[in-house]
């Protein structure tokens, strides 16, 4: 028999080893340096925080600036910005614009020769849905019911109202853009909850319907066009982005709506916004204090920062030796944009804003893209604000991105006018004039009524709106962007320019995208 | 609830209860004792028969027979690669005879005690891939990481450091299993695991082991395969490496060891750069506008930051055992330079191993402490790639400079930096202090013969602290206008683990066989509190490193990461005469990484041993051993990133607060995520063949793997608009390893009598890796592509990819045209560059008549398909003398250095850079970063090690003298800096490979 000790010792042993065993089985830990979606609401101020987060899916590329933590994956973070991809997709194709470095896909873009892997076009596609999902998840989580689960007071609940509107005016700006960049794109709203099924592809002309219907409906709930607004989505805004869906519906739906344009644009031109005294504060490091910009993506030194955005376009736009960067309020140039020839030798002597070009030491001709001596840097937008003080830091700038700003608005008018939307003749001229004017300075310049042709019209955008990010978009408004009727240089790979095929006016999808979601077909000619 | 899940462990200690041995009787006596080995270690598993009875000896080597026959008996011990041994004894009756057998190792290689995991094995009964390396067959020379220790020494095991002394290193076994969770095996020190939480007790960029003093280790053991790995379930996917610290002998004397080592190390190969006249040519021709800023220097800018770099080691050790105590202190010293200024290591580290027997033996208590304070000087950001850009004609000094350092004219963002300006000015250095230890305690539970209970309690402390600092003088902080840089980074790593377990040896046979039984708990938790300041714009340099001034910008970041990982486990073995082998193993790990639904996975395996040559068909054969192995496993990986389950409503920082409402007010974004997470499944099946021959010197292993990774732990792309990014990371794709490993050993000579001895270890493995999927939903679609292996050159170039049916990190290139030289068709310029456009130069694979980046294909990988390892250790007289070779075959490199630096371009910036010399080939006049020209075999055959030594005798103690060259030769086709360039295999200004030649002396005090 065994003894007791012997017992004890057994009983003792296992009871500590099964002790070991019982004390714990929670494999549960909770992220402690991290607000998780169980308490981030629990602060009144998390609604405004979160509607400025899909405000600033536009300006900064992941929530550490100017780079880290990114929005988006599969490209390097400081070409994943909005803006920058944005931007490059509308300018560098077109002919006002080539940018001379050789990253990866990027030289195809000044050529139109990319294709479907082209990290670029993936980036800019998975941007515009970003900012489609930041802002889905935003309506979901300020819901009606889920504002009653947590309690929300009834005043910021009325606020909250505002605030959906103004989700539902970013969702439609980014479906715009990727209407008019990639044509047929699933259209995939709050309905749709997180880790859903691929959802099905829509065609142009539903985007478009959902695009005019989100405006219509929430226009007039956006709010006023006031400084202490600046930078949201006012009504003036809501109605500038209905106003460039009409333009530009013939394209998108094969219908066009001059006429719808006119209108959307007479509420802009009605609207408080006024054309700045100064014609260069609108690209300067304190463009905020212009009257003339109906809707920027804002960006600081030192609070909204980025390697994209102006950071990007004023950087780039300066190389040389000649150029100083300190003229421009930055430290270091980053010797890569330089204008086409085309869109340099359109403007005449005496226009105010050819003021900036720097011609010294450059070749009108671009002989090689990647010769930053060849084509004239337009050296537009500058770190310096109007009165010459330097912005709040050398290397990311003050200025703010115009992505809409009157001057346009008065041009729109002149073209739904001249195309046959109604609206009074007179007043589109007076609108034109009132853009040379205030660039030449004097009124020798002004066009007269039979001068303000289409031709006419979309010079006079490339003049005004140089470099501002709407050039694909107006050449292939205007029938002009692929094809042969107007070569430019670089255009289809060589100097001269070739034609390209017209399937060239829309982009491809993602060709990882096709494969993430089998419901899609990829354009025609990809 | 709880109860039901120990059901089958509590059934097990019941059973138990039954067998108590019964009391003697009338007619008969007891035979007990002892069996050890000639070294007067115990011997467990040892059959001990007399007079039909038949028992198996207990970890401390005991045995009890009962109700023996009194009268003339023979006791009998047999044992597994043992000399069988007899004792004939007279046995009274009512007498209890106490014995000690003494055993000799008649077969070393089956005789040999492995570590396993949660125990050990003769090495004879092991049925899976396992690996011993001991401390006579390490690598020598100039070591601060224990895994060079065991380079090119086992077959399948692919080490790669980083070349900076003290430097990263990863370890592969058998390929990598992961693609976004670390591939990396788990690392077991004296049965405490560490790592376990992701890069956990990592120290600022370092190996995690740099802290273990590679002189205090006694084996090192490699679990291969997955059964043997699958004990350790959610950690075992990329094997276990066990390591076994050095302790005091049984019935040794107190004895002090002291070994000292100096080193000097010269640096081999470098990047191949144009020399002044040269770049002064290429300058001219090519941007004549710069030629102003050249001047007439001669200057060799690697040579400037080069040095031949010294290095020197202390090893003091004291061991010694009392009656039930064995002990042994060790005292460690190391400095080490590295070639290029400033890097090197220091290290002071202490070690204490304490074993201490009580209760009459059956309590053993295990004491391991390590402690070390590790400091690292980083080579500070930049340093290596300006110094392949500084043009050669330019000085190094200039009196009218700033602080005395020459700098290219203009101050432009894109002018190199002077390196020595950057190798004097900047630190970047790491203060890393590790505490590690851990208290075993066996105890033989009395009453139940066999029974063994286990504690294993141990903790790894680590604090780390990095500090960078970049006064604002340097040329990098005036040109982008940071006005001078510092960085903090403070973290406190914990690990702590309880591990209680139960073995059960049942003292008779169980059946036909003798079983082993393994059951326990784990559970180890992991925290770490990073605080991390970034201050730019300083007020003044003064303070450098020492202190933080006002700054124009400081952020401050805190990170807590914690987890969790809960364990059971169980295993048996079952030996029938050592001809049937059969071992299974369960674990079941519940992870806090882990999502809800998935919180806990369950991780089998099995494998039998056939030993062929105890067959009666093969006895007389000429196999002395002959054993057939196979298993099966399943094992996990949960080494991924913490939380990924948790939807975070991630706050910006000060740099991305957006203007809403009138103010800039800071941000919250939700991120992607999928809540049900779980760890990544491999699946493992192994057949393997152990073999020696009798009268001839030659034993040797083969094995067969196929590993089958699934529920890949990967960020993919996810459909548009689904999801909260477009990348998502989900438990999604799969990939294979395939391979076939030999090991030979062959001890071609005794060397008796002081003749010529030679032992000559050969061991070569191949390993095919496959990605078979990414998203098995998208069959049929076009293939899924994801870019990864980010180089120099252009701002987020690519050059690998991951795609089905190739190997992961597959190159990603552009197919060069090439001409009857085999060199880029040239198209020249009046210059004489060579501007061929991308369509005569690059093959259109998609045939649609353009040029563009979806002509790009997967083409070769990092990977070797062969690694082949061989040592040779030769004595003769008092001298003796080793060495390693090591050879990759098939393993590619993409030379970064070549492809950023090889274009007439880049002395077109605005300060010329220097160029690699590939461009008096190529011509190219624009970079061709895509270019598979820049892809280059890197196979090679190397002598990684040569040691000669002497032995002689000092005041009657052995002493030894011994010198060693490390990296003695390379032979390869590769034209870079060294084609082992990291596991990517991306030649991107990595540390050059270092020859060192140490010279050391051991002696006994």
């Amino acid at each position: 028999m065994m003894n007791r000790r012997m017992r004890r010792a057994i009983a003792g042993t296992l009871a500590l080893t099964a002790l070991g065993a019982t004390a714990c089985t929670d494999t549960t830990v909770e992220p402690k340096s991290a607000v998780t979606e169980a308490n981030a609401f629990t602060s009144p101020l998390a609604y405004q925080q979160f509607l400025a987060r899909v405000y600033s899916g536009l300006a900064i590329s992941g929530q550490q600036g100017p780079a880290g933590r990114g929005d988006i994956q599969g490209i390097d973070e400081g070409f994943s910005q909005y803006v920058r991809l944005l931007w490059s997709a509308q300018q560098l194709p077109s002919d006002e614009t080539v940018l001379g470095w050789g990253d990866v896909g990027l030289p195809e873009l000044n050529t139109q020769l990319w294709g479907s892997a082209n990290p670029f076009l993936v980036a800019l596609y998975y941007r515009v849905f970003f900012q489609v999902s930041m802002a889905n998840e935003f309506l979901r989580q300020t819901a009606d019911a889920r504002l009653a689960e947590r309690g929300v007071a009834a005043g910021l609940q009325a606020e909250i109202q505002t605030y959906r509107a103004e989700a539902r005016f970013l969702r439609a700006l980014s479906y715009y853009h990727g209407m008019d960049l990639f044509g047929s794109i699933p259209l995939v709203d709050e309905t749709f909850p997180v880790g859903s099924t691929p959802p099905q592809q829509a065609t142009r002309q539903q985007i478009y319907d959902f695009v005019v219907s989100e405006l219509t409906a929430i226009i007039p709930n956006l709010p006023a066009s006031t400084p202490q607004n600046y930078g949201r989505a006012t009504r003036a805004a809501g109605q500038m982005l209905l106003a460039k869906v009409y333009l530009n519906a013939q394209v998108y739906t094969g219908t066009p709506r001059w006429s719808e344009a006119r209108q959307a644009v007479e509420q802009v031109i009605a609207s408080p916004h006024t054309l700045d005294p100064n014609p260069r504060r609108p690209f300067m490091a304190d463009n905020h204090t212009s009257p003339e910009i109906i809707f920027p993506v804002i960006q600081d030194g030192v609070r909204t920062r980025t390697w994209g955005g102006m950071t990007f376009i004023i950087h780039a736009s300066c190389g040389g030796n000649q150029m100083q960067d300190s003229n421009f309020g930055i430290s270091g140039c980053w010797w890569g944009l330089r204008m086409k020839p085309q869109a340099f030798s359109r403007f005449s002597a005496g226009d105010g804003r050819a003021a900036t070009f720097f011609t010294s030491g450059q070749t009108v001709a671009v002989a090689s893209i990647g010769d930053w001596f060849a084509g004239i840097p337009a050296a537009k937008f500058s770190n310096r604000t109007s009165g010459g003080a330097a912005g709040s830091d050398p290397t990311h700038v003050d200025t703010d991105f115009p992505m809409f700003r009157l001057a346009d608005a008065y041009l729109m008018y002149a073209e739904a006018v001249v195309r046959g939307g109604g609206g009074n003749p007179a007043l589109a001229l007076q609108y034109v004039n009132a853009l040379r004017e205030r660039a030449f300075g004097n009124n020798a310049n002004n066009i007269t009524a039979p001068q303000l042709t289409l031709d006419f019209i979309l010079d006079e955008r490339s003049r005004e709106l140089l470099w501002e990010g709407h050039r694909r978009q107006d050449l292939v408004r205007f029938g002009l962007f692929t094809g042969g009727t107007y070569l430019w240089s670089w255009k289809g790979g060589t100097q001269a320019g070739v034609a390209t095929a017209a399937f060239r006016n829309l982009y491809p999808l993602p060709a990882s995208e096709l494969v993430a979601n089998p419901n899609l077909t990829q354009n025609p000619g990809y | 609830m709880l109860m039901r899940r120990f059901g089958s462990y509590l059934a097990l200690a019941a059973g138990l209860l039954g067998a108590a041995p019964l009391a003697a009787q009338g007619g008969t006596g007891t035979v007990r004792g002892r069996v050890v080995d000639d070294g007067q270690r115990p011997l467990q598993g040892v059959t001990v028969s007399v007079a039909g009875k038949t028992v198996l000896s207990s970890a401390s080597g005991r045995f009890v027979l009962t109700e023996v026959p009194a009268g003339p008996q023979a006791v009998k011990a047999r044992r597994l690669g043992f000399a069988p041994v007899s004792q004939d004894v007279t046995l009274l009756a009512g007498q209890t005879l106490d014995l000690e057998l003494v055993m000799t190792i008649q077969e070393v290689q089956l005789a040999e005690i492995v570590t396993t995991g949660y125990g050990e094995q003769t090495a004879g009964s092991v049925t899976g891939a396992v690996s011993q390396v001991s401390t006579e067959e390490f690598n020598k020379g100039r070591i601060v990481s224990p895994a060079e220790l065991i380079a090119a020494k086992v077959p399948g095991v692919q080490i790669v450091d980083n070349n900076e002394p003290g430097g990263g290193l990863a370890i592969r076994i058998r390929g990598a299993t992961s693609i976004n969770a670390s591939s990396e095996p788990l690392i077991v020190i004296d049965g405490m695991p560490i790592g376990t939480s992701n890069g956990g007790g990592t120290s600022a960029g370092r190996d995690a082991l740099n802290f273990l003093n590679p002189n205090e280790i006694e084996t090192i053991t490699v679990l291969r395969d997955a059964s043997a790995a699958a004990i350790y379930g959610a950690n075992g996917a990329n094997g276990v490496v066990l390591v076994t610290t050095k302790a005091g002998k049984a019935r040794q004397a107190p004895q002090v060891e002291y070994t000292v080592t100096t080193s000097a190390s010269e640096v081999t190969r470098l990047p191949t750069m144009l020399n002044a006249d040269q770049f002064r040519a290429a300058v001219t021709t090519f941007a004549p506008n710069n030629a102003a800023q050249l001047r007439n220097e001669n200057t060799n800018w690697f040579g400037q930051v080069g040095r031949t770099a010294f290095g020197q080691e202390h090893t003091l050790a004291v061991s010694g055992s009392s009656d039930r105590t064995t002990y042994r202190l060790s005292l460690n010293y190391l400095n080490q330079d590295g070639v290029i200024q400033p890097a090197g290591v220091e290290r002071i580290g202490i070690g204490i191993n304490l074993s201490q027997r009580l209760l009459n033996d059956r309590l053993n208590v295990k004491l391991n402490l390590r402690g070390a304070r590790n400091s690292d000087q980083f080579l500070p950001g930049g340093l290596l790639g300006n110094t392949a850009q500084m043009g050669p004609t330019q000085p190094v000094f200039d009196a009218a400079g700033v602080g005395g350092f020459y700098d290219w004219p203009g101050n432009a963002l894109t002018s190199p930096d002077n390196p020595v300006a950057i190798s004097q000015l900047a630190v970047d250095r790491g203060i890393t202090f590790r505490g590690f230890g851990n208290v075993q305690a066996q105890y033989s539970v009395p009453g139940i013969e066999g029974l063994t209970a286990n504690a294993n309690l141990g903790f790894d402390v680590t604090d780390v602290d990095r500090a960078t600092f970049d006064p604002s003088t340097l040329h990098a902080q005036r040109k982008t206008g940071n006005g001078g840089s510092t960085t903090r980074r403070n973290q406190s790593l914990v690990n702590a683990v309880v591990e209680t377990y139960l073995t059960y040896n049942a003292p008779g046979k169980v059946g036909p066989g003798a079983l082993e039984l393994t059951g326990g708990y784990s559970y180890t938790r992991s925290s770490s509190n990073e605080l991390r300041l970034e201050a730019n714009g300083l007020a003044t340099d003064f303070l450098g490193i020492n202190g933080v001034p006002a700054a124009r910008v400081a952020q401050n970041f805190q990170d807590i990461q914690e987890s969790k990982l809960i364990s059971f486990f169980g295993r048996a073995n079952y030996n029938i005469d050592d001809k049937y082998l059969l071992a299974f193993s369960l674990r079941r790990d519940g992870s806090s990484r882990f999502g809800p639904a998935n919180a806990w996975g369950m991780f089998p395996s099995a494998s039998l041993g056939w030993r062929l040559s105890e067959e009666s068909f093969l006895k007389g054969g000429a196999f002395s051993d002959l054993k057939l192995r196979a298993s099966w496993a399943r094992t996990g990986n949960q080494a991924f990133a913490n939380y990924q389950q948790y939807v975070a409503f991630l706050p910006s920082d000060q740099g991305t607060s957006y203007f809403f409402n009138g103010q800039f007010i800071p941000t919250i974004r939700p991120n992607a995520v999928d809540p049900n997470i779980k760890w990544e499944a491999t699946r493992t099946v192994n057949v393997g063949l152990d073999f020696a021959f009798k009268g001839l010197p030659v034993t040797g292993t083969i094995d067969v793997y196929d590993k089958e990774t699934s529920d890949l732990i990967f960020t993919v792309p996810v459909a548009a608009g689904t999801n909260l990014s477009n990348f998502v990371t989900t438990n999604i794709g799969s990939m294979r390893n395939r391979g076939v490993e030999l090991g030979l050993s062959i001890r071609a000579l005794e060397g008796r009598n002081g003749g010529l001895g030679w032992t000559a270890d050969f061991n070569a493995a191949r390993n095919q890796n496959e990605l078979l999927s990414i998203n098995p939903a998208a069959v049929g679609a076009a293939a899924q592509r994801i870019l990864t292996g980010e180089v120099a050159g252009g701002v987020g170039t690519t050059i690998q990819v991951l795609q089905p049916g190739s190997p992961v990190n597959s190159f990603f290139v552009y197919q060069t045209r090439r001409g009857p030289d085999g060199l880029p068709i040239r198209v020249n310029n009046p210059a004489g560059a060579n501007v061929a456009s991308d369509s005569a130069l690059y093959v259109d694979q998609n045939g649609d008549n353009r040029i563009n980046v979806d002509d790009r294909r997967a083409f070769r990988d990092p990977a070797p398909r062969w690694i082949i390892g061989h040592s040779s250790y030769l004595t003769y007289r008092k001298f003796d003398l080793g060495f390693t070779l090591r050879a990759w075959l098939g393993n590619y490199v993409y030379n970064n250095v070549a492809s950023n630096l090889g274009t007439y371009a880049e002395v077109g910036r605005a300060s010329p850079y220097n160029l690699h010399t590939s461009v008096l080939q190529t011509g190219f006049a624009g970079p061709q970063y895509l270019s598979d020209f820049y892809v280059e075999d890197g196979s090679f055959l190397r002598m990684d090690n040569l040691t000669l030594g002497y032995s002689f005798d000092l005041n009657r103690k052995p002493a030894r003298f011994f010198i060693t060259a490390q990296n003695v030769f390379t032979i390869t086709g590769y034209s870079g800096v060294d084609p082992t360039a990291g596991l990517r295999g991306i030649d991107n200004n990595i540390f050059p490979r270092a020859r060192t030649f140490t010279g050391g002396l051991s002696l006994r005090l």
